[in-house]
């Protein structure tokens, strides 16, 4: 394999974990609120295709667009509206056990040892042989991912949606003094999010067709790591902050000597340490965000 | 008239058959009564995960050992005691692998059973080893169930798994045998097994006349096993080993080498099998082979096992993989040892007993153990290969001379 394909393939993970870092920025940027379980919406839609496979796959992936929002919607009705008025810190520990239990049903319903998705595999074949060997999954990967990305940039500043948005992400208050409906808001973002993990579940279960109960929570936590790395109170640094931490990872996967590969994660986590040590408030906020270190 | 005399006989007839009949029931069963175990039962504290990552492995052995303790018991039991298993879920969790061992002793068992992962087993295996148990794992796949991991209390600590020398010997022996005299190797080393595994592989593969080509790894959860892939799919090696196990990566790993043109042998241990996690295009799972315990395909060449597994399918608990044969065989070498030691149940006279099991014949084939190994060295394996998508029973491979280690 050559630089090309490293370098699809690098922007093709990074473009998958940037997918996950909008949907966990978006509940954030109107929420001022991580939420950890997150990668259970995703499992949920992994699973969600596998029960489906006898179906048409439009039909099941259309279906798991509606498992991933209603679950999505589920979380906002279940913890986040709960816990409105609580600290960051109160959400962040009840959408982690949110996510241990759902874990655990996961487990207790289908079990360990996990359950083949079989849709799409065509997007495996190979686009380029040879020494490039770049697979359509990774094309579709970045395709998608741009379109996405692009149609949310457009809904935030082209769209009324999209304004009331920002304007509850600048200030949550004064956006309510203005009128605008904060719950409806908080309703898209979490539509939105459930939407971007069913992409995220359809794209992931191509090159990774077993799905285990862990499934989403091996993506999230990769895609928190990003989120903060490119800066947690702005959306598109935080998409940024993903994309690069799958860029970087995938990129060292590749370039590293084979003896060398089982350092593949300790080397990401040491770059982002490293960043964080020179810009607490991520690599791409401004030098005026930085907070205090003590 | 006529018709009510031949109600008369028929009934006196049918009165006959009946009463001949319920004599010969009654008989039967006072026979049946007179055999089956009657003596004091013979505890055993299976403390294992029914939930979690094990339960694949762990709960068909104890359900097939379960099913092989009624034959046993049917038949006299051990030495006129029935047996009889208290099984306790930890979960994993190591707190409650600790407190169930103690309940399970508590509740009289005198050998403890644990999970198939000697890590996990660990706060049991203590607890065991502590109270002077015969401590046994049915498919434990490494030799730490024994002194070499606890020491000389480790003594009494075996398993009717096989050792990572005999699994790395006989994949070397599978290649050289078809004709793949080059490999490249893939470790995934989120297990020490699957390190051991490659590692003795490689050894007894070169010392073969094999050629490894390259050595790859990644570590499950890392994200890598894409980019691995694709190197391993260009080595142009005869045949790929993979020491993983059946996680998202596994069938990530194959999809990604088959997608890219590379056609050859896929090669991995008992841990990949079962062929629940194959992709179900033929295309991609093709040409993929492993060494198992026994075949859950329907073919086993062992009627005894085919018989197990129907009955297992029937009673709705179908085994994944061949390893639930290491249910009865960890209980048949476990009656062995008593047998020999005359009915005592003392954990260091059964472990004396156990250490010096040499071919002793079992379910899963010839069972033997040494003061250096406490898991099985040397049994032969039932090959698997997947064609066009569906898994069958090739030929049963013994792993020979370097079994053992090399």
């Amino acid at each position: 394999m050559n630089v090309v394909g490293y370098l699809v393939n690098a922007i093709s993970l990074g473009a998958l974990y940037a997918l996950i870092a909008v949907s966990v920025g978006l509940v954030f940027g109107v929420l001022r609120q991580i939420n950890l379980a997150q990668g259970e919406v995703i499992t949920f839609g992994a699973y969600s295709l596998w029960l489906m496979r006898s179906l048409p796959t439009w039909l099941a992936i259309v279906l798991c667009f509606a498992v991933c929002i209603a679950g999505s919607l589920l979380l906002q009705v279940a913890v986040f509206r709960p816990l409105r008025g609580a600290s960051a810190l109160t959400t962040l520990v009840a959408t982690f056990g949110v996510s241990y239990g759902l874990e655990a049903l996961w487990l207790i319903i289908f079990g360990p040892s996990g359950n083949t998705v079989s849709m799409l595999t065509n997007l495996n074949n190979t686009v380029v042989g040879g020494a490039v060997a770049l697979r359509w999954v990774t094309l579709v990967e970045i395709g998608v991912a741009a379109v996405l990305l692009g149609g949310l940039l457009l809904l935030l500043f082209r769209t009324s949606l999209g304004m009331r948005m920002r304007a509850v992400a600048e200030d949550l208050r004064a956006a309510r003094l203005v009128g605008v409906r904060i719950g409806q808001v908080v309703t898209w973002a979490f539509v939105l999010s459930g939407a971007s993990a069913a992409v995220v579940a359809v794209l992931a279960t191509v090159q990774t067709p077993l799905v285990t109960p862990t499934f989403g929570l091996n993506l999230i936590i990769f895609a928190l790591v990003g989120v903060v790395l490119g800066g947690l109170d702005h959306l598109g640094r935080a998409t940024a902050g993903g994309f690069i931490i799958g860029f970087v990872n995938s990129l060292l996967g590749s370039i590293l000597p084979e003896q060398e590969l089982v350092f593949v994660t300790s080397l990401t986590f040491l770059f982002v340490v490293v960043v964080l040590v020179v810009r607490p408030a991520g690599l791409l906020a401004p030098r005026s965000a930085d907070v205090e270190r003590v | 008239m006529v018709h009510r005399s031949w109600l008369k006989a028929a009934a006196a007839v049918a009165g006959s058959i009946g009463l001949v009949l319920g004599m010969a029931g009654v008989a039967g069963a006072a026979a049946a009564h007179h055999k089956a175990a009657k003596g004091k039962p013979i505890i055993i504290g299976a403390v294992i995960d029914e939930t979690s990552t094990m339960k694949p492995f762990d709960q068909p052995a104890i359900e097939a050992a379960e099913i092989w303790a009624k034959k046993v018991n049917a038949a006299g039991g051990v030495l006129g005691r029935p047996i009889e298993f208290k099984v306790f879920n930890d979960q994993l969790q190591p707190s409650l692998t600790r407190s169930d061992a103690l309940k399970a002793i508590a509740q009289g068992a005198s050998i403890l059973w644990t999970t198939c992962d000697v890590t996990f087993a660990t706060p049991a295996i203590q607890v065991g080893l502590a109270h002077h148990m015969l401590v046994v794992s049915p498919c434990t796949g490494t030799n730490e169930m024994g002194p070499s991991r606890f020491g000389a209390p480790g003594k009494l600590a075996f398993s009717f798994g096989n050792a990572p020398t005999s699994d790395g010997a006989v994949l070397a022996r599978l290649l050289m045998q078809k004709g793949w005299k080059s490999a490249t190797v893939v470790t995934d080393k989120l297990l020490t097994y699957f390190v051991d595994v490659c590692q003795n592989f490689t050894t007894d593969y070169q010392k073969m006349g094999g050629k490894i080509v390259t050595q790859l790894s990644y570590t499950t959860g890392d994200h890598t096993v894409t980019q691995v892939a694709q190197k391993a799919a260009s080595t142009g090696a005869a045949a790929t080993v993979l020491c993983t196990t059946t996680t998202p990566t596994l069938p990530a790993f194959v999809t990604s080498v088959r997608t890219l043109g590379n056609k050859k042998p896929i090669v991995g241990p008992w841990a990949i099998d079962g062929g629940f996690w194959e992709p179900k295009s033929a295309t991609i799972s093709n040409n993929i082979w492993w060494a198992t315990y026994a075949s859950v395909f329907g073919d086993d060449p062992n009627p005894q096992i085919r018989s197990l597994y129907k009955k297992m399918k029937s009673l709705g608990e179908a085994p994944q993989t061949g390893g639930f044969v290491t249910g009865p065989t960890a209980l048949e070498g476990i009656i062995t040892a008593i047998k020999r030691a005359h009915g005592t149940l003392k954990g260091p006279k059964l472990a004396a007993q156990m250490v010096k099991f040499h071919d002793v014949p079992t379910l899963s084939g010839p069972v033997s153990f040494s003061a250096k190994f406490h898991a099985v060295v040397g049994r032969p394996y039932r090959i698997i290969e997947v064609k066009n998508g569906k898994p069958h029973f090739v030929e049963m491979l013994s792993p020979g001379k370097y079994a053992g280690g090399a």
